[in-house]
């Protein structure tokens, strides 16, 4: 083959694959833009989710539209529960101790998980095939393009909501200034409980991607590693940030295992994307689209 | 009967148990078993077949009358728990432990030596401990990495018609020590088959690797892939792999890659018809052992477990149960009255010379200076929904080997 | 201290900040030091010394760490990375050179400390969640150095067997033998963050957590004091590292990863931000969580469960207690243990005469 057309190749999988990410980092960026809050169990969302949706659709044998729809409601139910049971009490609180929340927060879930639908590896199977697409050099799985729809669909659905729907602008104005928020009359832990249910939503859709591609069972919680440099990348805040900078950490991942890995013989893959962080860290800390507003020195 | 069962889960009984010693003395075993943390997939399945083997034993009267009871810990695959782990057995009395993850049996390698207590790493762990007189105390009792190494760079000559030279061969492996440990022999099998040999890493967590294959198939056009990959990642492998139209008929993995969870998690036997796998223990539910411990379980009006389904990773706990017992029994022969220590135990291990248990076990020979036994494999192959033997017990390029764990031993 | 407080009257600065507040103190202290250097090694198995063991090494390693994110306000989830450092220094000077156990130490140790002020070097700009991210990048970046540079970690395994440490000839490897070995560094870590927290260097490291501005403004360089917690900090780490190196035998770096470092914080956390007491408790609580629990599930869970299943259940309820607690601390007691023992102790120091 050509050695353009193994390029071509590495950059549609890095694209799709960034694609995937960005589905991840969304329920990460929608969390802190609305509350400030940093969720370390992004990972243990998107595995539980998938746990919720297999059990559906293996144990009750229901069909996969009314799995996934249950799947969303569990996960909706989770982030309301979760936002009022614990993260309300830690509201004011330093960085560090929502930090430690979601890590122990983490550790419950991958205890929950396997206890309570075994640890064995269930295959959520989609109703679309294995095979490939082949378009000229390119060949594109189906399963990446439903994440990549997904994903898109999610850019396009919270940009209208935030840019247009009262809600959305509300959840902004929380964003900006929760004291100014409440002084307008908006009930900012409502938006709050909001913010955590819609994280929900993305993890929900997250589980189905990635369950159906990873099968579904512990270890669907280490996706989570991949949405630090995409978020820091994009920017904490901004949900065109977290497609942007999926999609930098997908294309510089493949074209790190590609082009730097056999000069240096090992996987520079994962730490690629941790280094190219470093960097933005610090030359522009607030990532491409986030706000400029960064607690600097 | 309920007593045998109470004895053998007797974890419960474990603080400060005082058993009534009558003439048959209780002998201990120490279980370290990962069920949470990063391989839990294997230990669930794992382990209850070790315990399975165990109860089997007991309820045909132990070892010569003594029971044996298995102290099971799970160490979350964490280091200082699996130092706690060992520490409590010690306590308990264990004379054999059996030690689970590649990280610690390097962190009890120097405690098992000082304290003489056997400890057991199948499949796993440090190849170097082959060598009995340098590592007196660790018994890999299955094919180490290089050996896996050796075995799977043979078995592609043969499926390659004969011979390697000229031949593209990749080895796309977990980028971990474990991943790289039978990276050496390898290439020592590149220079000496002639063949061309090129390393795909695999970063940890695995979960994506579509880049690695598409280089395999479609830039370097290797003409068989060698796998060495965990948790997760098998399976994924096998999904790139097909998705990109390389055939997985021309694919090994080793034997961490190689069980029916990774097959179903890559999307079900039709997705991966065709791919080797590795194996220290035999596969399938056709083995008299198994066929007793399901008559075990009818008789106590229960069903069989269901993790007995999983028979690739529930035969290799049944395996290393079946070793450690067929241990302790050398070492009882020399003292009656069970009461045995560690070394005798030791030494029974190195009197194991053909110990097949119907063909679950390879036909071991552990002596005190190779405490591998042979490093001896089988490949299966996924073949209409179900591995398939593809060649019997075997052991390549022992030379090779054997020079690597000299070399190793002089460190 | 446990003991009872009246009629203390501090009259000067110096006074108020004394290792001993209270004339009583050095007696509690004397006693603390003849039960752990004498009654307790002579009372237990050595099974619970050996997890007295790992408690020290814990404790050494969470006092670090406690400098740097409980009394100077920066955030690490780097530490695991920086007790590899010290293991794989010591360990590289023990076998390649055949240094002595001291000098490997302090190498170790100070290696560390380099390491972790480069690390740091991000937090001169950035804080908080983002200081969080460089370190844990930092975390990735040593772990991938030292299982791929081969120079370091000694072959394709990545670990180095170290010889056990001897002092005048005499070889320290059972756990009693290692149990005094430790106790003198967890003795030594305690004074010395005591003391450091009551020098010039600890109050700027506190002037800089309540107020990084102020602190500026009042004279303190905060560049250097802030690579210097992050150095400090990494020292600790690096010595618990090595003396994890020493306990096992081995330097390995599968031993040192992220989940390491998340222990630490949780640790810290637990015990208590800020406080030497509080890295103390949270060190033992931690280390002790699941041998507690898989304890109580021994003997209790077969009356809930069955007993094949216990097996199962014991380790997922382990980890879901795990991180169950560190929430119920966070929004319960957000001062940790720490807080609850002063509490305790402030009701009793009125007892039984209340009012």
């Amino acid at each position: 083959m050509l050695d353009w057309q193994f390029s071509l190749l590495l950059l549609s999988n890095g694209v799709l694959i960034g694609l995937m990410y960005a589905l991840i980092a969304l329920g990460f960026v929608l969390v802190y833009k609305a509350t400030d809050a940093i969720n370390f169990a992004q990972g243990e969302f998107v595995m539980i989710a998938g746990f919720v949706v297999v059990a559906f659709l293996l144990s009750y044998k229901a069909p996969l539209w009314l799995s996934v729809v249950c799947g969303l409601a569990a996960m909706i139910a989770f982030g309301f529960g979760l936002e009022r049971a614990v993260l309300r009490k830690l509201i004011g609180r330093p960085v560090i101790a929502v930090v430690m929340a979601t890590i122990g927060l983490a550790a419950v879930l991958r205890g929950i998980g396997p206890l309570t639908w075994g640890a064995d590896t269930k295959n959520l199977a989609l109703p679309i095939s294995d095979e490939p697409f082949v378009l000229g050099p390119l060949f594109i799985p189906p399963i990446q393009i439903v994440g990549a729809v997904v994903s898109l669909a999610f850019l396009a659905g919270f940009g209208w909501f935030f840019l247009k729907s009262r809600k959305g602008i509300a959840m902004r104005a929380v964003a900006d200034s929760q004291q100014v928020a409440m002084a307008m009359g908006i009930n900012v832990e409502r938006y709050f409980a909001l913010a955590w249910a819609m994280t929900g939503v993305v993890s929900a859709l997250g589980g189905v991607v990635w369950g159906s591609l990873l099968g579904v069972d512990v270890h669907l919680a280490l996706v989570g590693f991949k949405v630090f440099p995409v978020v820091i990348l994009g920017g904490l805040d901004s949900i065109p940030g977290a497609i942007v900078g999926g999609l930098i950490v997908g294309i510089v991942e493949n074209v790190a295992a590609g082009y730097v890995d056999p000069y240096v013989g090992g996987g520079t893959k994962d730490f690629a994307p941790y280094v190219l962080m470093i960097l933005a860290l610090m030359i522009r800390p607030y990532g491409i689209f986030g706000k400029r507003i960064i607690e600097r020195i | 009967m309920r007593q045998i069962l109470a004895i053998l889960i007797g974890v419960a009984l474990a603080a400060g148990s005082a058993m009534p010693a009558a003439a048959n003395h209780e002998i201990v075993i120490g279980l370290q078993c990962d069920r949470t943390g990063a391989t839990q997939t294997v230990g669930v399945n794992l382990c209850p077949g070790y315990h399975d083997y165990i109860r089997l034993v007991n309820a045909k009267g132990g070892v010569d009358g003594h029971k044996i009871r298995a102290v099971e810990i799970d160490h979350e695959y964490k280091v200082p728990q699996g130092m706690e782990a060992y520490e409590r057995h010690k306590k308990e009395g264990a004379v054999v432990i059996g030690v689970y993850g590649t990280p610690h049996i390097y962190a009890m390698t120097q405690k098992l030596t000082e304290d003489r207590i056997p400890g057991t790493s199948p499949g796993f762990g440090s190849a170097a401990a082959a060598d009995g007189q340098r590592y007196p105390y660790i018994f890999p009792i299955a094919a180490t990495y290089w050996s896996q190494g050796a075995a799977a760079v043979d078995f592609t000559k043969k499926q390659l018609g004969g011979s390697l030279k000229g031949k593209k061969i990749a080895y796309l492996f977990f980028d971990n020590p474990a991943g790289r440990e039978p990276i050496p022999v390898i290439e020592d099998l590149s220079a000496k088959e002639g063949f061309q040999l090129k390393t795909f890493a695999v970063p940890p967590p695995g979960v994506e690797m579509g880049a690695q294959v598409l280089d395999i198939a479609q830039r370097y056009h290797a003409d068989f892939v060698i796998a060495h990959l965990f948790g997760r990642s098998p399976s994924v492998s096998i999904k790139e792999l097909k998705r990109v139209g390389y055939p997985l008929r021309k694919v090994v993995s080793f034997v961490w890659g190689s069980a029916e969870a990774d097959i179903e998690a890559a999307g079900g036997w039709s997705v991966a018809e065709g791919y080797n796998v590795m194996q220290f223990a035999g596969v399938g539910t056709d083995y008299p052992v198994l066929n007793e411990i399901r008559e075990m379980y009818k008789k106590e009006g229960k069903e069989a477990p269901k993790e007995m389904a999983s028979t690739v990773y529930y035969n290799r706990g049944v395996l290393i149960a079946a070793l450690h017992v067929e241990a302790i029994r050398n070492a009882v022969k020399g003292k009656p009255d069970g009461k045995i220590t560690g070394e005798d135990v030791k030494k029974g291990f190195e009197q194991i010379n053909n110990f097949t248990l119907g063909g679950l076990v390879p036909p071991l020979k552990i002596t005190a200076t190779d405490h591998e036994g042979g490093g001896l494999v089988q490949i299966w192959q996924v073949k209409g929904g179900k591995f398939e033997k593809q060649t019997d017990w075997f052991h390549a390029y022992g030379d090779v080997v054997a020079k690597h764990v000299k070399d190793a031993a002089k460190k | 201290m446990i003991h009872r407080e009246c009629g203390v009257l501090k009259t000067t600065y110096e006074a108020d900040m004394a290792l001993y507040p209270l004339p009583i103190a050095k007696w509690t202290v004397a006693a603390l030091a003849v039960f752990f250097f004498v009654v307790l090694p002579l009372s237990v198995h050595e099974y619970y010394l050996s997890v007295v063991n790992l408690c020290s090494i814990a404790i050494i390693g969470a006092l670090g760490l406690n400098i740097l994110v409980g009394y100077t306000g920066q955030i690490s989830v780097g530490h695991g990375a920086f007790m590899s450092v010290g293991a794989y220094t010591a360990a590289n000077f023990a076998v390649r050179l055949g240094a002595p156990w001291p000098v490997n130490l302090l190498a170790g140790g100070l290696m560390a400390a380099a390491v972790g002020a480069v690390v740091g070097m991000p937090s001169l700009r950035i804080k908080g969640l983002y200081l969080a991210i460089a370190t844990l990048a930092g975390q990735l970046i040593i772990e991938w150095t030292i299982n791929h540079v081969t120079f370091i970690s000694g072959g394709v395994q990545a670990s180095i067997e170290v010889p056990r440490p001897e002092i005048f000839g005499y070889r320290i490897a059972s756990q009693v033998q290692m149990y005094f070995f430790l106790l003198v560094f967890v003795v030594l870590a305690l004074v010395g963050t005591m003391n450091l927290m009551r020098s010039r260097i600890g109050r700027a490291f506190i002037a800089i957590r309540d107020h990084d501005i102020a602190a500026e403004l009042i004279g303190i360089n905060i560049f250097r004091y802030k690579l210097l917690a992050f150095a400090v900090s990494s020292f600790y780490a690096g010595v618990a590292g090595v003396l994890y190196t020493y306990y096992l035998g081995v330097a390995n770096y599968e031993q040192f990863q992220i989940n390491v470092s998340i222990d630490y914080l949780a640790m810290i956390i637990i015990g208590g931000l800020g406080s030497v007491q509080g890295s103390v408790f949270g060190a033992i609580f931690v280390t002790l969580l699941p041998i507690v629990i898989r304890y109580a599930m021994e003997a209790f869970g077969g009356l809930f469960f069955s007993e094949a299943s216990v097996l199962n259940i014991i380790p997922n309820l382990r980890l879901i207690l795990f991180g169950a607690l560190i929430i119920v601390f966070l929004v319960v007691e957000p001062e940790g243990l720490n807080r609850l023992w002063r509490n305790i102790r402030s009701y009793f120091r009125v007892w039984p005469f209340a009012y």
